[in-house]
């Protein structure tokens, strides 16, 4: 589900962003953290900078699903002291995680041929 | 552990977040923001911090327990801050939710319960006598009928019987039961210790061992300190002896539910005592109350049909041969009611009257709801201000409405273990009404599951009428209206239609309560005051219990007349007689079927009492016409008799009935019967509410096989009376128990114990329903005033009186009592028919009466809206327009 376009004049940085469909951001949590440990802050700038600055993960949906994933036993947390010597929760993946990453994975790809094929039908 | 793990998780998701942002400041200063512009680019990009942390909790899952602990804590916060409120709902609900469970708590005692045995919907009770009675069966009756029927899985008989027992010399009362051997393997109860009662106990003579005995654990306990060894040991009642087999189990206390066997024997105990003449072979004796448990394949109708078809076979063999001549023999038939709660004797006196009372208190609570729902209400409009202030920051309608309820089911909770507590204290007051003196009622009020579950289910009740009705039609208010009016108070608010609605409602009710409260105190109060026919002060009576004296015959009445003797010359006696029927005793009652030829061809069935000399003057019965009973009127002289003016009337009208014989046809009387010596006046007999019937008295000299007659004592105190009677019995017969003895006073309120339970409870309901009222009343009279300050400041300012805003106050009241009265008046009426049969000599419709009761009620309630409407005229015009 795609959420409703803002108003523009309201927000202006919000112009070239794009909405996360729903469940995607699961997926892409589980791949950043493929790279390793990684705590809230840092899963978000990593999204958005892996994404050209597109994909701006939304607090109100990171925190939630963190949380949720943490609930579902496929991230686990941990208490960690940052580079800035600053004490941030880290999150990593489970082995359960890496199952769940490869279904979503497949799942994508075949939801993106599939779109694909319907917009561009002379291609397949 | 889910309390302490939310507190955990909430300082971490606290510092997750925290660290979030200063780790983005820093990624910003480290580009060379300043930190303070940093902080607010950081802050600007997380969003709103609170409403994060609320989706993220989100995500946890059990939110809503935490939520229900923020409603509790907060609900709990609100009530604090408002102990009025508080104070007044949560009396109002443990009055309302105290007398409900009060009520029906003695209600589910006395007839709702089941047995404690397995299965209990099996059990049936099978009685004898006329149509739509349930008297007893006769032993003979009882065995033809164990031998023919097939459609259950046995029969058993268990009569109850007071006994005496006798231990270490000492003689004192208990309370027993005789109980076919069949009664426990047929209830399939299993004993706490040893074993129960069986067939072979039963038989003729007992076992070698002697008769068996059973004993409640109770008496266990308290006889025998709940010692094992107590198998085995002897125990002497009514002057045999039994061998303790075993105690019945705690649970189990017999078959009628007021009365709880210490001891129960087979009959065989009581043949062995009396040989022949023992209840439990005579065809002419009704004793048995037998139960039967249907066969599982077995439904009550095909029971019920069966024991008709044998019913006429068991008769026939079983009714003494000149059965014809007694009523009560002549026309029994064999009936089958359900037997699942046992015998309820004092349910049957009270039913009526107990539900009467169940739905008077239903009615009590619905005002009560009422009244909260009001109070309620009148406190969310207060804080309607609040609610919007809350629902403008984000607060969801349903999680507004669930904060209101949690704090209407924080009041309910209290209130209904406020009004548990209460409970106890009116149950025991109730059973004081229930309890005849003379025999102390064994109830089991413990509330059970069922009392319980009805005070929850009221509770619950209570909660959705207070709690939720109100707040559903507050949430519906426009925010921005009452957010764009500014003020905490200025806006006249248009008065609730669910509030106003709520008053009438009451008043209505409080009239009906109010009226049927008049009604029963007065019917109760004209009992009181009658006349009965004899003297109640100064009388005291007193049971005997001369069965196992040595003395018979003629020797029994010399043991009266010198017990009667100490009595007169004992000091402070004023005059002392015997008597066998106490007017208006329960049990007692000698009821004798006695058809009297007169010198008519008529016949009467007579009420019967035996008394000594000068038994008239003593009770204080006034003697028409002859003399009384004397010393003279002894065994082997003319055989005398004393009729009330009722019976004379009957059977020598118009003539004098002094020196007429009248003889009795019942049973084997022969000869030339009595000749009447006196008239006196009709005195009341078993109850002070039917008329005084037809009453012949014959001198207990001359029936010496009586040997149950009491005696009867006026004095000016009643202990004067009780010290010389305990002397007289100790000197001439000290092996015989103590009874109790009885004040007439006591005996006259026992015999209208349920005019007086309803009168005093329903003008204690009455009283409490116009008091919450009147609350309610003034409650929402406050309410108005406060709201319509700047309207009342304006009206004065602009000339108008004090008493045109008394006025304007009252008015209000005066429409709700408009309303209200005349649906009271037409609840009243529809009632009357329902409530015509418990009154006495009063009309539920007296004019008099809902005269009375209206005006109580108005009374009350403009007393209760005139202090506010005084408040309002003392508003000054200047203070309040300036405070707007």
């Amino acid at each position: 589900m795609i959420r409703g376009e803002r108003v523009p004049e309201k927000k202006e940085r919000y112009q070239n962003r794009i909405e996360l469909l729903q469940g995607t951001l699961d997926l892409l949590i589980l791949q950043t953290l493929q790279w390793g440990p990684q705590h809230g802050y840092g899963i978000s700038v990593a999204i958005r900078n892996r994404s050209g600055e597109i994909l701006q993960v939304d607090t109100g949906s990171l925190y939630p699903a963190l949380h949720r994933l943490e609930k579902q036993k496929w991230i686990k947390a941990e208490w960690k002291v940052s580079e800035n010597k600053q004490r941030a929760k880290y999150y990593q993946l489970t082995a359960a995680g890496k199952k769940q990453l490869s279904r979503e994975r497949t799942k994508w790809s075949q939801l993106s041929d599939a779109i694909a094929g319907v917009l561009n039908p002379e291609q397949m | 552990m889910i309390f302490w793990r939310r507190k955990t998780r909430e300082e971490e998701l606290d510092e997750e977040l925290r660290a979030h942002l200063s780790m983005a400041a820093q990624t910003r200063m480290e580009r060379g923001a300043d930190r303070q512009e940093a902080e607010r680019a950081a802050r600007r990009e997380f969003g709103n911090v609170g409403l994060v942390k609320e989706v993220t909790r989100d995500a946890w899952g059990g939110r809503w327990l935490g939520d229900l602990l923020d409603d509790a804590r907060y609900g709990l916060r609100m009530l604090a801050k408002n102990p009025g409120f508080t104070a007044v709902a949560m009396l109002t609900l443990a009055l309302g939710i105290g007398s409900n469970t009060a009520v029906f708590s003695l209600i589910d005692a006395l007839l709702l319960r089941s047995l404690a045995v397995p299965a209990p919907r099996e059990l049936v009770h099978i009685s004898f006598g006329p149509l739509g009675t349930k008297g007893p069966l006769s032993g003979p009756m009882f065995d033809r009928l164990r031998e023919r029927q097939s459609a259950f899985t046995d029969l058993f008989a268990w009569t109850n019987a007071p006994m005496v027992l006798t231990e270490k010399g000492a003689a004192r009362p208990i309370t027993g039961a005789y109980a076919t051997g069949s009664a426990f393997p047929t209830l399939k109860l299993k004993p706490r210790l040893g074993r129960l009662l069986n067939w072979q106990d039963d038989e003729l003579g007992g076992s070698s061992n002697g008769i068996a005995a059973v004993i409640s654990e109770a008496f266990w306990m308290e006889h025998f300190g709940g010692d094992p060894h107590v198998l085995g040991q002897p125990i002497t009642v009514d002057g045999g002896t039994a061998t303790i087999v075993g105690v019945m189990p705690r649970s189990f206390n017999g078959i009628t539910v007021d009365y709880a066997p210490q001891v129960v024997l087979p009959f065989a105990f009581d043949v062995a005592l009396h040989g022949k003449s023992s209840c439990r072979f005579r065809a002419d004796c009704t004793w048995f109350s037998p139960m039967a448990r249907l066969k599982p394949s077995v439904g009550f109708a095909q029971a019920k049909a069966d024991l008709a078809t044998i019913s006429g076979d068991v008769l026939r063999e079983s009714l003494p041969s000149n059965y014809a001549r007694v009523d009560y023999l002549r026309y029994g038939i064999l009936s089958l009611t359900p037997g699942r709660t046992g015998n309820s004797p004092l349910g049957e006196i009270y039913g009526r009257e107990l539900w009467t009372l169940q739905a008077l208190v239903g009615l009590l609570m619905i005002i009560c709801c009422a009244n909260l729902a009001s109070l309620e209400l009148s406190r969310t409009l207060n804080r309607q201000h609040e609610l919007v202030v809350r629902s403008a920051l984000g607060a969801g309608r349903l999680r507004l409405v669930r904060q209101l309820v949690a704090e209407s089911a924080i009041l309910a909770l209290a209130g209904a273990a406020a009004g548990i507590v209460l409970s106890q204290w009116l149950s025991s007051l109730l059973v004081g009404y229930i309890e005849q003196s003379d025999f102390p009622v064994f109830l089991d009020l413990r509330p059970d599951a069922a009392t319980f579950a009805a005070t929850i289910a009221l509770a619950t009740l209570t909660v959705i009428l207070a709690g939720v009705l109100p707040a559903l039609s507050l949430t519906r208010v426009d925010t921005e209206e009452v957010l764009r009016s500014g003020a905490q108070r200025t806006v006249a608010r248009k008065r609730h239609p669910f509030a106003a609605s709520l008053l009438p409602v009451q008043v209505a009710l409080s009239l009906l309560l109010a009226s049927l409260a008049l009604l029963f105190a007065t019917s109760t109060g004209k009992l009181l005051r009658m006349d009965p026919g004899f003297r109640v002060k100064g009388i005291t009576l007193f049971d005997v219990d001369f069965a196992r004296r040595p003395e018979k015959g003629e020797a029994r009445l010399d043991l009266y007349r010198r017990m009667l003797e100490a009595l007169r010359q004992a000091s402070g006696v004023e005059a002392a007689s015997v008597i066998a029927a106490r007017p208006l005793g329960e049990g007692g009652m000698d009821e004798s079927a006695a058809p009297v030829e007169g010198n008519g061809p008529e016949t009467k069935h007579l009420f019967e009492n035996v008394v000594g000399p000068e038994y008239f003057a003593t009770a204080g019965t006034k003697v028409l016409a002859g003399r009384e009973f004397s010393q003279f009127d002894r065994f082997g002289r003319t055989p005398v008799c004393i009729l009330n003016q009722a019976a004379a009337s009957f059977f020598f009208p118009r003539q004098n009935a002094l020196g007429k014989h009248i003889r009795s046809t019942e049973g084997d009387a022969k000869g030339d019967g009595c000749e009447v010596i006196a008239v006196v006046a009709d005195a009341k007999y078993l109850s002070l509410r039917e008329p005084a019937p037809p009453t012949i008295y014959y001198p207990y000299a001359q029936l010496p096989s009586l040997n149950w007659a009491g005696f009867i004592t006026r004095s000016h105190d009643a202990s004067g009376a009780v010290a010389a009677f305990k002397s007289a019995l100790r000197r001439f017969a000290p092996d015989t128990p103590l009874l109790p003895p009885i004040t007439m006073q006591r005996q006259l309120e026992d015999s209208i114990g349920k005019e007086r339970l309803t009168a005093a409870l329903s003008l204690f309901f009455g009283g409490l329903a116009l008091l919450l009222t009147s609350l309610g009343l003034y409650g929402l009279e406050s309410q108005r005033v406060a709201q319509r300050t700047a309207e009342i400041g304006l009206r004065m300012a602009l000339g108008a009186q004090g008493k045109d805003v008394h006025w304007l106050v009252l008015r209000e009241t005066a429409v709700v009592f408009a309303i209200g009265v005349p649906i009271g008046l037409a609840l009243t009426f529809a009632a009357s028919h329902f409530i015509a049969a418990l009154l006495y000599e009063i009309s539920p419709l007296d004019p008099r009466i809902h005269f009375v009761a209206v005006v109580t009620l108005l009374g009350a309630g403009f007393l209760a809206s005139s202090i506010p409407a005084r408040r309002a005229m003392n508003v000054d015009p200047m203070v309040a327009l300036r405070y707007e």
